[in-house]
């Protein structure tokens, strides 16, 4: 058969730019845009998240419209476009070069770009600019779901790809981009054990090339100030806060009181922390101690939270990079640790506590910063006063202040009434008598203080939720807390007063300490069903994601490569080991295709012995007969062997002519029935004696 | 040491016409580069990776990676499109300077599809797809300036297949050449006189309305002449014989006696025309050109030779 050539062309001189777009192309690439932008759309503003696709989808509609007319928009016109656009991103950020606005202007240049697409060399480029907007929602979330959004966009990228580099791009249908995003992933598979070599081995930065931009997050999670309210408000979120897995058996609820910012300064109604001061020393002694691994949510602090009280530093999952914060700053005087830079992406540390409930006081100084009190709440005041006649010794006047919460009606609950400005203290205590943690601790350290006893508040998370699917703890933001501690014989001496209101609080958690009316968020409800079941799993899917995949940094790598005994290799050995490696990869995606081939010929060879012999029984193929036909004349020859000649007719056709898509397994079974109909056939001189 | 640089350059190349037909396509003919699409995409992959190593984005890696993987994966595709492609020559037509010519390859595909094969040569690129176990016969038509002999030249297959990422490419040179016939002077004098005095113009030109007859076809008769409604009727090769046949004698073209003014381009533009004007007489014509001659004759093969000493002029014809 002679097949003549498809077109004939003089190449021009420049092929790629000179060419235009045809509708099949601009519609891959706008499948391919959408694809990109979708995913991103939820972190950019409204406005720029509409505006993007609507562009895109703007082409599309003028495409439908006017197929013939070349949609002709002046460069300027779309230049002046995309600058007020780049104007009004900036009015919305604030600033301009950063990675957020930055992020939400090629979004929408996309969709400008797009409407202005008419050379190759224009799909070229939003070719690129597509697949770069594929890493960027990863700035902002690198869940299991994120890794998954960006799949259709991959599929679409050589779906995209293939109808550029085509010479005549097939009519857009459904099936056409399946077929085309099945063949992308068929080549992507073929790619994947070079990916996965390259995800493994290929050496991640010490430290970040360029300056990390100055982009904040509006993280939920606690601050370094506390007014009424502020705590019961994270308390209504369900975001994971942190996730701890124990080296060993978890300490009980009661016993997990995580540390966050110390609150020193009490101007009457709200409390700071002091500039945070080094001088902070780790606990020794033959207390309890439990070893534990924090995976931390990005809060945008530099906080690393622990358990009380740490006895080693933290190790830092991660060696400089952008993930590990900076590395490690210190220890703060009042125990906390802090990091060089805000935690901006989640990040890993382990770190070795003794259960213990006090440690030393560092300095007189630091006894007479928490021991000031500030002008107003008189009847606290006068309260404390009358009460410290009573019990000189602290700690005698210390459970006196605990036992009063105790024994009056003072009430825990999630939705405390408005307190007043000037005086909140005095109202909470001697008048509305309803609060939330933050309500009791703040007013617990103005009863020590007026007593003259150091004390401050200290903010952090208490409890936590044990996840049965993977044995670790989840603390979320509702399980935020503050309490107070206590300068007592020289050490500070953790309380907490909200255990003397709510006992359960501590033992139990959110949900079995406030009233039943209160708005409860829906995981840290105990009886969240079927529903609370399902997340539970979703967050162990989310947590080994996180520890294996998102934090698969430099440090990690390491200790990859040492178990592999990588770091033995002299260069050149590891050199030839790549490519010997990119070789075998080669061979076997060759070898792979050779073997379809083979099967192909197979059914050839199977087919011509077949026809062979009929040629010997008398009947011969004619040269323009199919195999249909030639089946169809050589059953009415010898009819008792019909079926025999049809399953080799249909399967020969199938597997020569057939879709070339077809499952392997199919083609299996296609050239399995082809062998059995050819050995069921007679040898060629019973076939003549038969006619 | 010359000698190993010549022979490398050779393989490397393929610049002189030493492929003996027919040629398969193996690795070591096969290149393999990216295409200028295929550098944007691993620039922008650069960038992802950068981008991605700064802010410690794991996903962006791998994503960036899983496109690595898809781009390098692409590139055995390329190789596989192009790989035991078997190509011969089959062909060169003649043709006149200032037109095509034709030169033809033969493709097979051997066991594997080929899509989008680009044969380049002379700066003439065809395109064509080819089916598992299939033929295809591609024809380039190569615009021919002057005279002379042409040589197909080193082809270039070509395929960008499946995302023109890559382009694989591979030389392959025969020593195929077809023969650029002189230009025919566009309204040339009349034929001169015969040799036996007749003077063509009062002969008359036996055109195709002075028809006599059909006779049987015989080896030679002009291919225009031959009655192809009887053939396809599947009655035999008959040839028409036209009234001029039968009066017109030879023709002796002679370079000797063309005008002293002409030059040797406007000679054999002048000469071919002749050769032309009394083929179509279907008159027998001889020619002598300085050092060669050609006794009158009127079949296909003279003729062919005869233009052959024409277009190679002053090169005495093989």
């Amino acid at each position: 058969m002679i097949a003549l050539p498809l077109r004939r062309s003089v190449a021009p001189a420049d092929p790629v730019a000179a060419v235009l777009l045809a509708p099949a192309q601009v519609v891959s690439l706008g499948i391919l845009l959408i694809c990109a932008q979708l995913p991103q759309a939820a972190y950019l503003p409204l406005w720029v998240g509409v505006l993007g696709v609507a562009l895109v989808v703007l082409r599309f509609a003028l495409l439908r419209r006017d197929r013939t007319r070349k949609i002709a928009l002046p460069p300027w016109a779309l230049a002046i476009v995309a600058l007020a656009i780049a104007l009004l991103i900036r009015k919305q950020f604030g600033y301009f070069v950063g990675r957020d606005p930055c992020v939400a202007f090629l979004y929408v240049l996309i969709g400008i770009k797009f409407l202005e697409v008419r050379t190759l060399r224009d799909g070229t480029l939003l070719v690129c600019l597509a697949i770069f907007l594929l890493i960027t929602p990863f700035f902002y979330n690198q869940s299991p779901l994120a890794a998954v959004a960006a799949l259709p966009a991959v599929l679409a990228t050589g779906a995209a790809l293939e109808a550029l580099g085509s010479k005549q791009p097939m009519p857009i249908s459904a099936r056409s981009v399946r077929a085309a995003w099945l063949r992308t992933a068929t080549m992507i598979a073929q790619g994947l054990p070079i990916a996965a070599a390259l995800f493994l081995l290929f050496p991640r930065l010490a430290s970040p090339l360029w300056g990390l931009p100055a982009d904040r997050a509006a993280a939920t999670g606690l601050s370094d100030r506390m007014s009424p309210g502020s705590i019961s408000e994270l308390s209504l979120s369900d975001a994971v806060a942190f996730r701890v897995d124990f080296d060993g058996a978890a300490p009980p609820s009661r016993l997990r009181y995580w540390r966050g910012p110390v609150l020193s300064l009490f101007n009457g109604r709200e409390w700071r922390a002091l500039s945070p001061r080094a001088g902070g020393r780790l606990l020794e002694g033959n207390a309890p101690s439990v070893r534990y691994t924090v995976t931390l949510e990005p809060d945008d602090h530099p906080w690393l939270f622990a358990l009380d009280f740490p006895s080693t530093l933290p190790e830092i999952d991660a060696d400089g990079t952008r993930a590990s914060a900076g590395g490690l700053a210190g220890y703060s005087r009042e125990q906390q640790f802090l990091t060089r830079a805000p935690v901006t992406q989640p990040l890993r540390y382990t770190l070795t506590s003794l259960l213990v409930d006090s440690y030393p006081v560092a300095s007189a100084f630091e006894m007479q910063q928490n021991a000031r009190m500030p002008p107003g709440n008189p009847r606290t005041i006068d309260f404390a006063r009358s009460l410290r006649e009573r019990f000189p010794d602290n700690r005698r006047y210390i459970s006196a202040v605990l036992q009063w919460f105790r024994d009056e009606p003072f009430f825990y609950t999630l939705a405390p009434p408005l307190l007043e400005e000037s005086q909140p203290v005095d109202e909470f205590l001697f008048d509305t008598r309803r609060g939330f943690c933050e309500h009791f601790a703040s007013a617990f350290v103005v009863l020590l203080r007026a007593a003259g006893i150091p004390a401050r508040v200290v903010t952090g998370y208490q409890g936590g939720e044990i996840n049965p699917r993977g044995g670790y703890l989840i603390v979320r933001q509702s399980d935020a807390h503050a309490w107070a501690e206590a300068v007592i014989d020289g050490r500070w001496q953790r309380f907490d007063p909200t255990a003397a209101v709510a006992p359960s609080r501590i033992e139990r958690g959110l949900f079995g300490s406030v009233p039943a009316g209160d708005p409860v968020p829906l995981f840290a409800r105990e009886d969240g069903g079927w529903l609370k079941s399902l997340q539970l799993t979703l967050d162990a899917i989310n947590h080994q994601w996180q520890r294996n995949v998102v934090q698969f940094n430099r440090d990690r790598q390491r200790a990859l490569w040492r178990e592999w005994k990588v770091d033995e290799f002299a260069p050149w050995q590891i050199v030839a080991a790549v490519a010997a490696g990119v070789t075998a990869w080669g061979i076997a995606v060759l070898a792979w295709f050779a073997v379809r081939r083979k099967r192909k010929e197979r059914a050839l060879t199977l087919w011509e012995s077949a026809c062979r012999r009929l040629a010997r029984g008398g009947l011969p193929r004619m040269e323009h007969e199919g195999p249909l036909a030639f089946a169809e004349r050589a059953s009415r020859r010898w009819p008792q062997f019909e079926i025999a000649f049809r399953a080799i007719g249909e399967s020969f056709a199938m597997l020569r002519y057939g879709d070339m898509a077809k499952r392997e397994s199919e083609r299996a079974a296609l050239l399995a029935t082809l062998e059995r109909a050819i050995e069921a056939l007679p040898r060629a001189g019973k076939l003549r004696a038969m006619t | 040491m010359l000698h190993i640089f010549v022979r490398i350059r050779q393989r490397a190349f393929r610049f002189a016409p030493a492929d003996r037909a027919p040629v398969v396509l193996h690795h070591s003919r096969i290149y393999i580069l990216p295409t200028r699409r295929g550098l944007a995409v691993i620039a922008t992959l650069l960038l992802m990776l950068l981008t991605s190593l700064n802010y410690a984005l794991s996903l962006g890696l791998a994503v960036t990676f899983l496109l690595g993987g898809l781009i390098a994966s692409t590139l055995l595709h390329t190789f596989r499109n192009l790989a035991g492609i078997e190509i011969k020559p089959l062909a060169a037509s003649d043709a006149f300077a200032g037109s095509n010519i034709v030169f033809s390859l033969s493709l097979a595909a051997g066991s594997v599809d080929r899509r989008g094969i680009a044969i380049s040569a002379n700066g003439v690129t065809v395109t064509t797809a080819v089916t598992a176990g299939q033929l295809a016969t591609v024809t380039l038509a190569v615009p021919v300036p002057a005279r002379g002999r042409v040589a197909l030249g080193r082809v270039t297959l070509s395929s960008t297949q499946p995302l023109a990422l890559w382009r694989g490419f591979a030389y392959v040179h025969f020593p195929l050449a077809g023969i650029a016939y002189p230009t025919p002077e566009t309204s040339p004098p009349a034929l001169p006189a015969g040799e036996h005095g007749f003077d063509a113009r009062a002969q008359g030109r036996g055109d195709e309305s002075d028809l006599a007859g059909l006779r049987d076809y015989q080896r030679g008769d002009p291919l225009q002449h031959v009655a192809w409604k009887a053939v396809a009727r599947g009655a035999g090769w008959f040839s028409k014989a036209f009234e001029g046949n039968a009066a017109g004698g030879p023709v002796a073209l002679e370079w000797s006696k063309l005008p002293l003014d002409l030059d040797v381009e406007a000679r054999l533009s002048r000469l071919t025309a002749w050769v032309l004007d009394a083929e179509r007489a279907a008159r027998p014509f001889a020619l002598s050109l300085p050092g060669t001659a050609f006794p009158a004759a009127t079949d296909a093969e003279h003729r062919r030779r005869v233009l052959t000493a024409l277009a190679l002029y002053p090169e005495a014809p093989a």
